[in-house]
């Protein structure tokens, strides 16, 4: 491999030179500036701005024709410099602009008009450049703090669950510090592991990729994501960008969308001191309605009956006798039935004058477990924010910096399998001393798990600063450096404790294992931003640059054999230390974009983005590629015969086309390499081939195309958007699983498959109420989307033949067609497609099932009346999905109380086939079948109170105190019988339901 | 009018600054990782290469069908058949093989599978990085590549044992390889004694390694002996066998059998070396245990109550664990189940004992009634028993069935390939296993094997 050059330092040379550039210029050009003279007497004038019913806080103040800008504080007071003559402008998001002349007079209170309209005049953070919300061309979804601060939740996703169009979230584990899946418009890579949007902090990419390692983070169904460590409280506003106008200026990391995360920045004013504090408690929403002891008796002995045995098995402990028959454990309640504990502080400080302003904040949050025993999951963090602006208004510079540590102490492992699967006369947890109770060596005791603990520690620092110049009117110069880094300790220990001590097993047996992963990274983005009025149009060009390196170092380590359990956490004192694996990974990065932009009299928008990004993931000669989207916007409520129509007040067409990458497979994987296997022989630590090699691959390519109609009525106050996206998602860059017999199971390949993702996204806003007192606001969005596997060369050859069908979607289960109970044996049956005689494989297992959702959605209600406020989320998802797996009937292990109706006798009627302790190997196949089969998929639909939030302003003076009653998952509608319905992967504690209540105070 | 001209210009010469800045693509390129190297490098030095090649071994030990961990032939072909009596927990997946419920979806089929393949491929890739290499002495490679073949022979051989007509892979190329087909079984044992005179052409006749536990020529010769016996060669495998036999220098059969299963044991021929200084053998600590009921398996009663009283293997290899009422054994041949201060005992894979009953059984087949009962009661006598009392051809060959069985439990699956070969599976198993088939005698292709390359179906019958 070639080493870098030394283009790489001169790379670095530009900077000084492009500064020296500014600085030299800078004064040059400060004498062309126009000098106001100031003809009259300046005097002062003070007031106090009002929303009508309290003093509205952060209303920028400015005289007309000057550059000088106030901001009302927290009371809603002001006071600015004006010549009697002067008129004054009062703005504020969401309110009418009211243009106040002095008229002489030094004490001016105002009452500001609220304005539908005025939210088409909000900026949008598009990444690179902000856009009106009326003169986007792409697509934006947005949700601000306003809807966070409602959600007692950790995670950044969580927070835009079923708020967004187009973007479907799922919990893939309710234990704290777990994670969320996540999909914009779709799944587009055929990896599954490659479908992951592209997150941006302050302008930082943020890399999502795990920082677990399977053999710690064995609590969770994926290992540890990153994503835990953005504190949601510190967010002002996520912008996810959806179409290729949006996105392609993100080029090959754009595909699957791009979530812009903005933090919370300081108001001029008054310093203004913030607390919120809650306290509030979690529960399973939701259990599977087992079989209780009579019930699980009475089967295995019908059990036994029916497989002719008479004798039962020395093993068969729950009804040879060795155990209680008359013992019952609700197991689920005895191992999840827990509460967990949520408790959060948080507090803020801001202000600042005109030209320097500041936030810092800080907040700490504790959440205990459901599980048996004791956990605790913590977080903490602050945040910091700066901006700055030189009196001319010319020179601009923003900091942010966030940091934030998580502790999370949980057991190795989730208990919901054994809580589901556990004989309901199973013996007792404890003995009469109090101790875990073996019965003997009958049973694995669940809570040895206890004993076996997931503790991981992850500190995480984001910073990034942005330069800002204008050299001339119209022509800024921007560059923002970003750096991250993170680190991440975990263990997991397996300590003797968690055997049967049947084994005798001692702690020269136990074993900690240990995940020490650190990344860090740093961008510089430099970009010159330039705006020219041309024709009867405005021209605004973007041009810009990304350098970006991130190195990721891995250490795992295991360490055996201890002199005893209480020294497990000491590696030193393992009699055995395996390093398992030592890395160090460098991604480099590097791109060219550009935008340009053209408004003609706000009615017709030209919009052009273009990247070209080179990545160190690639091979020689396939590092570079170009990516490129045009959008274009028609405000045909601007043109002359809609202008001043009463009741239709916005009209927007928008479409876009363009092409993204995704450049999501890993690093070095084009290399054909031996890496240590960490395991000595012979006196030599091995090598092992890495992987099989492949170097000739590039980029996905995704190619999006959209259309969108935003029409406003009566002054916005109904606001609908309808939006209809195709995404061709070709080139696939995959992991093609291969047989075992080329050695590996996996080959990273560019397959020549295409995948459609296409949807319509509808989003409607009304304002039902709008009066002093009363205000009602409901929001609605729903998605119908759809994919699909377009094009698949040679799918019957290929390894994929089982997983995938030309026409369906990606997301798709083979199974048998089920057919019924056979009335002679009482074993299901199964339709033989191909007519051999026999339940073959694959043939007869080609039922499709989509277990895409069909649509999903939500319904937002956001009321207040006087000093109440009540907001409230209903999300729904109509769905699909595989119903848990219980194994077969009969055996030792229990059954959802719902296969009590099983077949009995020739001629029964029943739902379940026959009972088998497993000798019946008809039974225990058809089980099998059973679950590979269309009857093991249900209707798992589900519409949840997703969140509520009730919150009382107390009437008092100079101190705002609120008074906040919230909740997440409240109730939760569903058909779907075995647990929560929101789940990505069996046997993982569902989503919680959580209640909390806190005080907010402010002054 | 001016700035605006003047705003054009330094747009014009920013962008160009921006477009320079960009151009050198090489920011792209980054070093190797430091945990890896390329393959190319691996093969440019013995000590790499040989790291290379070990690696397979202690794959072989903790992997697949070798390993003496709960997964391996040891224990799983002893459930399968008469050997072993599975207990536990019902999650225990060694319940599949005990009860006969394996399924092509059975994750046991697929781990004995790919992990397989994975130890070939990398034994492939020895051969082909070896024969590329320019900085290996001549012999450095041939002591590489012999091993290499011999394992690839050694996968191969259990492979096709397990389950039937198996594709054999001799290169690395995935292209190929994923769209292999089944090759008739007797191409495959053609091919695995081409790979074994390969190993016996290119090994030294000596051990390099101390305490053998990397294969020499007689390892290869060993393997190539019990090749011909499952084959029906009998002459070529009493010649192999006898020169092993006559390598007295190197193997003696140990007089005392408690010195049979130890590190320096005379009579080992190849041993898998532990993972770490004064680590035991992984089927230790699966086998023994100390109080009832077992954990995981104890020995089936019939075998246990088989042996005729005074055999010393009885006495010495098994151990009995009563909890007052109930009795069990375990398999007691490896007697470390901790870790001492240096390792004991090491798993081993041939052993000198095998060769006495390969050349009894093949002189027997042959007719020479005389020799065989000779080479078995080697064995019997060693075991403490007096000469065996069988006369007839058939009568021997019972006897050294039987004598297997008494001599190899809990050793990687032999009894299962013994019955198999004296055509007395249905016979023995039919009896003590639920629904045993004929078809029962190989294991299933792995599901997802069959789903990835269509080339490897139909399933083996009775799946």
């Amino acid at each position: 491999m070639k080493t870098f050059s030394l283009n790489k330092g001169l790379v670095a040379l530009w900077y000084p030179f492009i500064f020296g550039f500014y600085l030299c210029c800078a004064p040059a050009l400060a004498r062309n500036t126009l000098r106001l003279s100031i003809s009259q007497q300046q005097s002062q004038v003070n007031g106090t701005v009002r929303d009508g019913t309290s003093p509205l806080s952060g209303v920028s103040i400015s005289v007309k024709g000057q550059q000088k800008m106030v901001v009302s504080d927290f009371d809603g007071k002001y006071v600015i410099t004006a010549s009697p003559d002067d008129i004054l402008i009062f703005t504020y998001v969401g309110f009418k602009t009211a243009t106040i002349p002095v008229a002489g007079r030094s004490v001016i209170n105002i009452k500001m008009q609220e304005d539908a309209t005025a939210l088409q005049e909000v900026k949008i953070n598009a990444g690179y450049y902000s856009v009106k919300q009326s003169e986007r061309t792409g697509s934006i979804a947005r949700i601000t703090a306003k809807d966070i601060e409602t959600q007692p939740v950790t995670n950044v996703l969580a927070t835009m669950q079923g708020r967004m169009a187009g973007v479907n979230i799922t919990q893939t584990t309710g234990v704290p510090g777990g994670g969320f899946d996540i999909k914009i418009r779709g799944q587009n890579s055929i990896r599954s592991d490659g479908n992951s949007p592209l997150y941006i902090i302050d302008g930082v990419p943020y890399a999502s990729d795990p920082i677990g390692y399977n053999q710690t983070s064995s609590t969770f169904p994926t290992v540890t994501s990153p994503l835990n460590s953005i504190n949601p409280d510190t967010i002002e506003s996520i912008e996810i960008l959806k179409d290729a106008d949006a996105t392609a200026i993100y080029g090959s990391r754009g595909a699957n969308g791009v979530v812009l995360i903005t933090t919370k920045k300081g108001k001029a004013g008054k310093t203004t001191f913030n607390i919120t504090a809650s306290c509030g408690v979690g529960t399973v929403t939701k259990f599977i309605k087992l079989m209780n002891t009579q019930q699980y008796l009475a089967m295995r002995k019908q059990a036994f009956i029916n497989d002719g045995i008479t004798e039962y098995n020395p093993w068969d402990y729950d009804i040879n006798g060795t155990w209680d028959q008359n013992r019952y454990t609700d197991w689920q309640k005895e191992l999840l039935g827990g509460t967990s504990q949520i408790n959060d502080l948080q507090g803020t400080v801001s202000g600042g004058s005109e030209n320097t302003q500041f936030l810092v904040s800080g907040n700490y949050h504790t959440e205990s477990t459901v599980f048996a025993g004791d956990f605790l999951y913590k977080k903490g963090g602050s945040q910091i924010n700066l901006n700055h602006r030189s009196e001319d208004n010319k020179f601009r510079l923003t900091f942010s910096g966030g940091y934030n540590a998580q502790n999370n102490d949980q057991p190795a492992f989730d208990f919901t399998y054994d809580a589901r699967s556990l004989p309901p006369n199973a013996p007792p947890l404890y003995d009469a001393d109090g101790n875990l109770n073996w019965e003997n060596g009958t049973w694995d005791n669940p809570l040895r798990n206890l004993n076996a603990k997931f503790e991981s520690k992850t500190n995480d620092l984001i910073a990034n600063t942005v330069l800002s110049y204008e050299l001339l009117p119209g022509l800024v110069l921007k560059s923002s450096f970003g750096y991250t880094d993170l680190s991440t300790a975990e263990t997991r220990t397996a300590p003797s404790s968690v055997y049967n001590p049947a084994y005798n097993i001692t702690s020269a047996t136990s074993a900690i294992y240990l995940n020490n992963t650190d990344r860090s990274s740093w961008i510089v983005e430099p970009q010159i931003n330039w705006e020219k009025d041309l024709g009867s149009g405005k021209l605004g060009v973007l041009l810009g640059a990304t350098f970006q390196s991130q190195t990721t170092t891995r250490l795992f380590q295991s360490g055996n054999g201890f002199s005893s359990n209480s020294l497990i956490y000491n590696l030193a004192s393992a009699n055995n230390v395996n390093v398992l694996l030592s890395d160090e990974t460098h991604y480099k990065y590097q791109a060219f974009f550009g935008r340009i932009n053209y408004n003609w009299q706000q009615r017709y928008i030209l919009n052009l983005t273009a990247r070209r990004d080179g990545s160190s993931r690639f091979g020689p000669g396939n590092q570079f590629a170009d990516f490129g989207a045009i959008g274009v916007a028609w405000l045909f409520s601007n043109e002359s015969f809609l202008k001043d129509n009463s009741w239709f007040s916005f009209g927007k067409i928008r479409s876009s086309y363009g092409t993204t990458g995704n450049d999501q497979i890993g690093d070095y994987q084009f290399l054909n390499t031996y890496t240590t296997s960490a395991v000595a022989y012979n006196g030599n630590i091995g090598l092992q081939p890495t992987r099989l090699y492949n170097s000739n691959f590039g980029w996905e390519t995704n190619k999006k195309l959209e259309m969108a109609l935003e029409l406003g009525f009566l002054h916005d106050r109904i606001f609908a958007t309808v939006a209809w996206y195709q995404n061709r998602s070709s080139n696939q860059l995959v992991g093609v699983p291969l047989p075992g017999t080329t050695g590996f199971t996996v080959l990273q390949s560019n397959l020549d498959a295409t995948v459609e993702n296409t949807g319509l996204e509808l989003t409607l806003r009304t304002s039902n109420f709008n009066t002093g007192n009363f205000n009602w606001i409901t929001s609605i969005n729903l998605t119908f989307a759809r994919n699909k596997l377009l094009h698949f060369p040679a799918l019957e050859s290929s390894p994929y033949n089982q997983q995938y069908r030309i026409g369906q979607p990606l997301n798709i289960e083979l199974l048998y067609k089920y057919k019924g109970i056979n009335p002679q044996t009482g074993v299901y049956e199964f339709e033989d497609t191909n007519s051999d005689g026999r339940i073959s494989f694959p043939e007869d297992q080609q039922t499709v099932v989509d277990l895409n959702p069909k649509y999903y959605g939500g319904i937002q209600n956001g009321l207040s009346f006087k000093r109440w406020k009540l907001d409230f989320l209903f999300q729904f998802v109509k769905q699909k999905n595989r119903s848990y797996p219980m194994g077969f009937a009969g055996q030792m292990s229990n059954q959802p109380n719902r296969v009590t109706n099983s077949w009995q006798e020739p001629g029964d009627n029943a739902s379940y086939q026959i009972y088998t302790a497993g000798n019946n190997n008809a039974a225990v196949t058809a089980d099998y079948l059973y679950t590979k089969s269309d009857a093991s998929i249900t209707d798992a639909s589900f519409i949840r109170l997703k969140n509520i939030s009730l919150s009382y302003d107390l009437p008092l003076k100079n101190t705002q105190c609120k008074i906040m009653l919230q909740s997440q998952n409240l109730l939760t509608f569903t058909s779907y019988k075995d647990g929560d319905p929101e789940f990505t992967s069996y046997g993982f504690l569902p989503p919680l339901k959580v209640i909390t209540a806190g005080v907010q105070l402010t002054f | 009018m001016k700035t605006i001209h003047l705003t054009t210009k330094y747009f014009l010469w920013l962008s160009m600054l921006l477009l320079a800045m960009n151009s050198c693509d090489s920011f792209v390129d980054v070093e190797l990782p430091k945990s890896q190297l390329t393959n190319v490098t691996v093969f440019e030095d013995y000590a790499t290469a040989s790291a290379a090649l070990t690696d397979i071994y202690s794959k072989i030990r903790d992997k697949g069908m070798l390993t003496g961990t709960n997964s391996g032939m040891s224990i799983e072909l002893g459930n399968y058949t008469d050997e072993l009596t599975s207990y536990g927990t019902p999650s225990n997946p060694s319940f599949d093989f005990y009860n006969n419920t394996i399924l092509p979806s059975t994750p046991a089929i697929a781990e004995y599978w790919n992990s397989t393949y994975n130890q070939i491929y990398a034994a492939n890739s020895i051969i082909e990085g070896v024969q590329a290499s320019a900085g290996l002495s001549l012999e450095n490679k041939k002591q590489l590549q012999g091993e290499a073949f011999f394992i690839r022979a050694l996968l191969h051989f259990y492979l096709v044992n397990l389950f039937g007509d198996i594709p054999y892979i001799t290169q690395t190329d995935y292209k190929n390889n994923s769209a292999v087909t089944r090759m008739p079984t007797k191409e495959v044992y053609e091919h695995i004694i081409t790979d074994l005179e390969n190993a016996i052409n290119f090994l030294p006749d000596n051990y390099n390694s101390s305490d053998r536990v990397r294969p020499n020529k007689f390892t290869a010769k060993a393997l190539l002996a019990r090749t011909y016996l499952y084959n029906k060669s009998y002459a070529e495998a009493a010649n192999e066998s006898s020169a092993l036999l006559n390598q007295t220098d190197l193997f003696l059969l140990e007089e005392n059998i408690d010195q049979v299963f130890l590190i320096n044991s005379k009579e080992t021929i190849w041993q898998l070396q532990s993972a770490t200084a004064g680590r035991n053998t992984q089927e230790a600590a699966i086998f023994i245990f100390v109080s009832g009921p077992p954990p995981l398996v104890a020995l089936n009663n019939d075998l246990v109550n088989s042996f005729t009283i005074g055999d010393l293997r009885k006495s010495n290899w098994i151990k009995e664990v009563t909890d007052g009422t109930t009795t069990w054994h375990h398999a007691y041949k490896y007697k470390e189940e901790n870790f001492t201060a240096t390792s004991k005992e090491y798993s081993i894979v041939f052993r000198l004992t095998e060769q006495y009953l390969i050349r009894a059984e093949a002189r027997a087949q042959q007719g020479d009634l005389i020799g065989a009962k000779e080479d078995l009661n080697k064995i019997r006598h060693r075991a403490g028993l007096n000469d065996t009392t069988a006369i007839t051809k058939q009568g021997i060959l019972e006897a050294i069935l039987q004598e297997r069985r008494w001599e190899f439990f809990t050793e990687h699956g032999h009894r299962f390939f013994d019955l198999k070969r004296f055509n007395q599976l249905d016979n023995v198993l039919s009896a003590i296993k639920p629904g045993w088939n004929a078809t029962d005698s190989l294991l299933p292709i792995p599901q997802s094997e069959l789903s990835t390359n269509p080339n490897l179906r139909p399933q083996n019958p009775g799946y």
